[in-house]
């Protein structure tokens, strides 16, 4: 390929950057920058300049007013991911410390005390049952001997209550009670000690906020677009991930219409982590797909032809979380991945990995990211490596000994201070050697044979690092475009840039302009302002789901004659696909009158006022009203996973289990009854015979649609009286039925998989949110105080002993109701205890629980859950998620 | 209070400047120039201590409103930068610079040279770094206007001479054009940096004036000074000048040698891989083989038939002769690897069939020899050229056959 025969002139220096910077809002507005002398040649009595920005690009409108969605919502809610408010500490106080300049305050406290409530087993465990007897809640005065031995808490929960109000209070002195108190207990309370539960809350806190600031693990997106076959049909593949977890992978095929549309259902593969990057590259007529999760990469081929299955080849896993994986496009089935570690390695998918090179440091200078990147350049064995502090190409036939810089943050290409290397992105479809880097200032393009120097920079103003790009090549002759994505904003930015041939100078390249101005397209949020209000919790759900930040950006151009367009997808954190239609006009003219769009409002545009009437708009609309449908739809679907579950105990046991003898029943009042009557009568009862002793009625049948599974089946049969009958058939070996039972337990726990709550997981679990496919889903909220189990409160045993009805807001002890011990005092037989946690256990969906063993003393947990979660508080943060691929 | 108001007047601002933003990156021209005349009131209490101030950002939007505003001329935008001169001391020859670019790119080349002989002048206290660097590209845009109109006169001159008599008042201003361009390109491109054109017109003034050394050093230094960046068009123009000059075989080889080693995919390695096949040294017909094996390693040549058709006339030269065969094995050894499915894979000999019969010429050729006559590219190949009966691929299925103990000596 030739290399522009001159460039434009640049200064070129070195060493770190010099220019103070920061993020301006319009940098990138009104700068030729430099100019060249090209253009129609010397022939003529005047030199022609060319701008190096500036320069009129084509013309592309958008066709609708707004992005319209591609795929239905999938069934079930999506958890969106923790807002500020819900770590940051939120009082007059911290307002005041915040003006004072000492950045955000992470309400530390308020974590630590919410897993407190939440994981009381897990917090106090041990010594809270030690110490059941010692302390004391009630309001009453206690006794003389009680005195002894017991505390009365009730005054210390008052204190905390009244420090809690006076949060914030510049008077604020701690009531001496609870000093003494916490100075005492603080070192033997605690079942994992708590400087080490607090640094590890604390870690996770700050994870949890740096990735709110950006999270660059979403860096390249999760979205790919696999072309039709050239001249075939226009159905080409959405490579995109979906589920509650983003952990699914579909591929699904889309028809390119007016407004594209799903065809048939989705190949679809589950897998165990959720799904950060989807990278695609086709050679040789076939798309090798990649797919990067934290701790595994998978590589799927999907043949050219339209129909044809993918096939998944190969999956590796890394020990630290992969940060970049690149398909190669010049040779089938090689990948380039990079872990946080700074390791890069070269993948095929025949031999395996070879690692190009370790290096924890930076290249550059030091940053402290632990992000990487790599991915191909016009040589097949020469692989670009990427820090925050710029790129350098490795050969990978002697990586140590062969390697070049690239790209440098620093004066070579004139960069600001902190600046940083965001997403670099080979573009080898629009040119075999060029190179775009984004950074959070500005786009670079560069061409690997004179690196170190930009051959195009400009300041893209975009609020938000652009985490996506994607490249759609022009033909010879024609500009290419550039979109870029930024990830929390949702923003889409559109640019040209053009490299092209010039005829008049005997073939050679003219040397890189930015052409046109940019243009901003359409969010997914930018929709909300045309849907129709609703209710107000039901639009701040939509909002919610709209606004969520974009995970992806893919598009495709579409050649159909004369007219041109470009479809461009947005994949959104929620697994939403949108998609929107930029038309092709004529070459922008220098100032044609009829561009400018008459006056309006602010905050409204002319384009929004597309008119509903004409076909299209109307397309729109209803496609809208189908996704609105289906996402109603499938919010509604599982209602009680917004409410925290409550279990009811009438359900599991017998009347005779629960019923206190708080009141005589209908039974013993006839007997009583007749008791007086003979009494009166003077007679005497020969036999005590009730006229009409019937079994309860059967409750309600309680299984869903799917039939009776084996659980409510026993429950069925113990409440009918049959039980005995039932067990026997039971415990004769049914190997078939329990194999059956499995089954239907890991398809409920498929089902209920993403119920939790995400504030509770978050504040409850050390865990990471790619772990939460393998997170008990309805675990932790099942014990949050606010909703104790009703079954705490009304168990009691149907021993004639008078009925304690302990206060409900005393989680402490009754968690313990759960354990073996106590079901047993409370007079549960055995093997329905059994029952019970199995019923429990289906509801929090944790690992098995292990057999029962005979006469067991040890108080064992039913929500198997928090008990991982414990061990992960202890253990190194990262915990690798279960392989699935 | 009057902070309260400042926060407000802050906020007011800021709502104003993403109403332009959002106007401006939807091409609404028209609503972004209403909201500047209100931003205009920013400057009033211009407090701001950031890294772009008001009036920079007025003077930024402004111009890219009246860049694309149907109804903005020429005549206002040369107003508009004037005021935009006086509004920052600091900026000065940055909006200088940029109003010349707009004037050059819309032909207007001589306001533009008075623009920039205007700024040339211009004098204010110390200045700083970036102010001298400005100053220094205005300078050398101010020489290569200069140039322009010195290869004016010159044309005027050499078509005068052509008729037969010459103009002496022409000949004293060509001259003192010269002189001028000639001082402030020297200057310009002495500091490192990319400066294509200003050397290319400064060495184009230089050899009409017959000072062939100075500009050889011009050109050594620009494409040797280390502080520079490696720009392959240094050596490309260094390498063009020698040609000029009929410089030995040798000075050639050791200047494009020099090119191979920076960039080994640039263009010029065919015009490099033919000198050094007609040579009739061993070592550099050996580098010329490398020369080309290595330029085929980049996907920009992946379909270029020339390079192919080099690489192919070579291959088969060694063959037929029987030397030198560890040459090719050498090279073949690093890209046994990967070579066939990068080039010689059954889609891309569809492909390469399909689309241009030359280079699936050349390259079966290179197959057959280096990956056997089994191999898929070639067998595909000559499969359809014996079908199709093209004399040239029946001969080449011949020469392949015949030559196939080659392959196994290469590949053993």
């Amino acid at each position: 390929m030739e290399f522009p025969a001159a460039l434009f002139p640049s200064y070129f220096g070195a060493g770190p950057p010099r220019e103070e910077g920061g993020p301006a809002p319009v940098a990138g507005w009104g700068e030729h920058g430099q100019v060249l002398e090209g253009g129609p040649g010397r022939r003529q009595a005047q030199p022609a300049f060319v701008p190096r920005r500036g320069a009129t690009g084509e013309r592309w409108e958008a066709a609708d007013a707004a992005a319209v969605p591609v795929l239905l919502p999938s069934a079930g809610c999506w958890i969106p991911s923790p807002a500020p408010q819900d770590i940051l500490y939120r009082s007059g106080l911290c307002r005041k410390l915040r003006a004072g300049k000492s950045g955000a305050t992470l309400d530390f406290a308020r974590q630590l005390g919410h897993f407190f409530v939440d994981h009381p087993e897990d917090a106090f465990g041990s010594l809270g049952q030690l110490l059941h007897k010692n302390f004391y809640l009630g309001n009453s005065k206690l006794k003389r001997p009680a005195r002894n031995s017991t505390i009365r808490m009730t005054a210390l929960v008052e204190d905390i209550d009244r420090l809690e109000a006076r949060r914030g209070c510049p008077r604020q002195h701690l009531a001496s009670r609870l000093r003494w108190f916490s100075h005492l207990c603080r070192d033997w309370l605690f079942e994992v000690p708590l400087g080490l539960l607090a640094d590890c809350l604390h870690e996770e806190l700050m994870q949890q906020w740096s990735n709110l600031l950006f999270d660059d693990s979403l860096t390249g997106g999760a979205l790919a677009w696999l072309p039709p076959e050239d001249g075939g049909t226009p159905v080409g593949r959405l490579v995109h991930p979906g589920g509650k977890a983003m952990s699914h992978l579909y591929f699904q095929d889309v028809v390119l219409e007016e407004l594209p549309r799903a065809r048939g259902s989705p190949a679809q593969f589950e897998l165990s982590g959720r799904v950060r990057q989807v990278a695609a590259a086709r050679v040789d007529g076939e798309d090798f797909v990649g797919v990067r999760s934290d701790y595994h990469c998978g590589v799927w081929r999907v043949p050219g032809r339209t129909g044809a299955a993918p096939t998944p080849l190969q999956v590796i896993r890394t020990d630290v979380p992969a940060s970049c994986l690149t398909v190669s496009p010049h040779l089938p089935g090689e990948l380039s991945v990079c872990t946080q570690s700074g390791t890069v390695y070269l993948w095929s998918v025949g031999t395996g990995l070879q690692q190009l090179r370790h290096d924890p440091q930076t290249m550059f200078f030091r940053d402290h990211s632990p992000w990487r990147w790599s991915d191909f350049t016009a040589h097949p064995r020469v692989l670009s490596c990427a820090d925050r502090t710029g790129l350098q190409c490795l050969d990978a036939r002697a990586p140590k000994k062969c390697h070049f810089d690239l790209f440098k943050v620093g004066e070579e290409a004139g960069c600001q201070q902190g600046e940083r290397v965001v997403l670099p992105m080979y573009l080898g479809r629009a040119h075999p050697s060029q190179y775009l880097v984004t950074t959070q200032f500005s786009v670079y393009v560069l061409d690997e044979r004179l690196p170190l120097v930009p051959i195009l920079k400009w300041a893209h103003m975009m609020q938000a690092p652009p985490l996506f790009a994607h490249l759609l090549p022009g033909n010879p002759g024609r500009s290419h475009q550039v979109l870029l994505g930024a990830s929390r904003t949702q923003e889409l930015l559109l640019l040209q840039y053009r490299g092209k041939r010039s005829s008049s100078r005997g073939g050679s390249q003219s040397a890189c302009q930015l052409a046109g101005t940019p243009q901003k397209l359409h969010s997914i949020g930018g929709c909300l302002q045309h849907l129709p209000t609703q209710l107000p919790h039901c639009q701040h759900l939509l909002q919610q789901r709209l606004t969520a930040p974009a995970a992806g950006l893919a598009a495709t151009l579409q050649e159909d004659g004369p007219h041109k367009s470009m479809v461009v997808f947005q994949l959104s954190e929620a697994g939403d696909v949108f998609c929107q239609r930029l038309t092709h006009k004529a070459a922008e003219p220098p100032a044609p009158p009829s561009r400018d769009e008459p006056t309006t409002a602010p905050g409204s545009s002319p384009l929004f006022e597309a008119p509903a009437s004409s076909p299209q708009g109307l397309a729109a609309a209803l496609r809208y009203r189908r996704w609105l449908r289906a996402l109603s739809r499938a919010c509604k679907e599982s209602p009680r996973h917004s409410w925290h579950p409550s279990l009811s105990q009438r359900r599991l046991f017998t009347r005779r289990d629960l019923e206190g003898p708080a009141g005589p029943s209908s039974l013993q009042r006839q007997m009583r009854q007749r008791l007086h009557q003979a009494m009166r009568e003077g007679g005497r009862i020969q036999r005590w015979e009730p006229l009409a002793v019937q079994p309860p009625p059967l409750p309600q049948a309680l299984e869903a649609a799917g039939g009776p599974d084996p659980l409510s089946a026993r429950l069925t049969a113990a409440w009918a009286g049959d039980w005995e009958q039932w067990w026997e058939e039971r415990t004769s070996f049914n190997m078939a039925q329990r194999q059956r039972a499995l089954r239907e337990r890991r398809r409920r726990q498929k089902r209920a998989r993403g119920r939790r709550s995400l504030s509770a997981s978050f504040t409850s679990s050390l865990t990471y949110q790619s772990e939460l496919s393998e997170l008990s889903d309805g675990g932790p909220s099942l014990l949050s105080p606010g909703h104790p189990l009703v079954l705490s409160q009304e168990g009691s045993p149907p021993a004639g002993s008078p009925a304690v009805r302990s206060p409900p807001a005393s989680p402490a002890p009754d968690e313990a109701l759960l354990s073996s011990q106590s079901l047993r005092c409370r007079g549960i037989p055995k093997e329905r205890r059994k029952t019970l946690r199995d019923y429990l256990s289906v509801w929090t969906e944790g690992p098995p629980e292990p057999p029962e063993p005979p006469g067991s003393q040890a108080s064992q947990l039913c929500i198997p859950s928090s008990q991982s979660q414990l061990s992960s508080a202890s253990q190194p943060l990262r915990k690798r998620p279960r392989m699935g691929f | 209070s009057s902070h309260e108001y400042k926060l407000n007047f802050r906020k007011s601002k800021e709502a104003c400047l993403s109403y332009i933003q959002d106007a401006l990156l939807q091409k609404q021209w028209k609503r972004a120039a209403e909201f500047l005349t209100c931003y205009v009131e920013s400057l009033e209490k211009d407090y701001s201590r950031e890294h772009i101030g008001p009036s920079e950002m007025i003077w930024r939007i402004g111009t890219e409103i009246l860049w694309h505003h149907s109804q903005s001329s020429m005549k206002e935008f040369n107003c508009f930068m004037e005021q935009m001169k006086t509004l920052g001391v600091k900026r000065y020859l940055k909006v200088c610079l940029e109003h010349v670019f707009h004037l050059l790119c819309n032909g207007q080349i001589d306001e533009a040279y008075q623009n920039l002989s205007l700024a040339e002048s211009w004098r204010f206290g110390e200045q700083t770094a970036i102010q001298d660097k400005e100053m220094k590209l205005i300078e050398a845009y101010r020489g290569l206007l200069d140039y322009y109109s010195w290869s004016k006169q010159k044309n005027i001159l050499l078509e005068h001479s052509e008729d037969g008599f010459s103009d002496l008042a022409v000949e004293q201003e060509m001259h003192s054009y010269f002189r001028k361009a000639a001082v402030n390109l020297k200057e310009i491109i002495k500091i490192p940096g990319v400066w294509d054109v200003f050397v290319k017109c400064y060495v184009d003034l230089l050899e009409f004036y017959g000072d062939h050394n100075e500009a050889r050093q011009v050109l050594n230094e620009y494409a040797y000074n280390s502080k520079f960046p490696a720009n392959p068009n240094a050596h490309v123009y260094l390498y063009e000048f020698l040609k000029r000059q009929g410089e030995s075989k040798k000075s050639l080889i050791s200047a494009l040698k020099i090119l191979h080693d920076i960039v080994p995919s640039h263009e010029l390695m065919i015009d490099f891989n033919t000198m050094l096949q007609k040579s009739k040294k061993r070592k550099k017909r050996r580098l010329g083989l490398e020369v080309i094996f290595a330029a085929l390693d980049y996907a920009g040549w992946k379909e270029n038939a020339k390079a192919w058709s080099c690489l192919a006339r070579q291959v088969k030269q060694i063959v037929i002769s029987e030397k030198h065969l560890d040459w090719i094995k050498q090279e073949w050894n690093s890209r046994k690897d990967w070579w066939p499915a990068f080039h010689f894979s059954r889609y891309l000999a569809k492909r390469n069939w399909q689309e241009n019969k030359s280079l699936s010429y050349e390259k079966a050729l290179v197959a057959g020899i280096l990956l056997g006559k089994d191999c898929k590219y070639f067998k595909y190949v000559s499969h359809q050229g014996c079908k199709a009966q093209l004399k040239r691929f029946r001969m080449l299925k011949k020469f392949v056959n015949r030559h196939n103990p080659v392959y196994l000596r290469i590949s053993g």
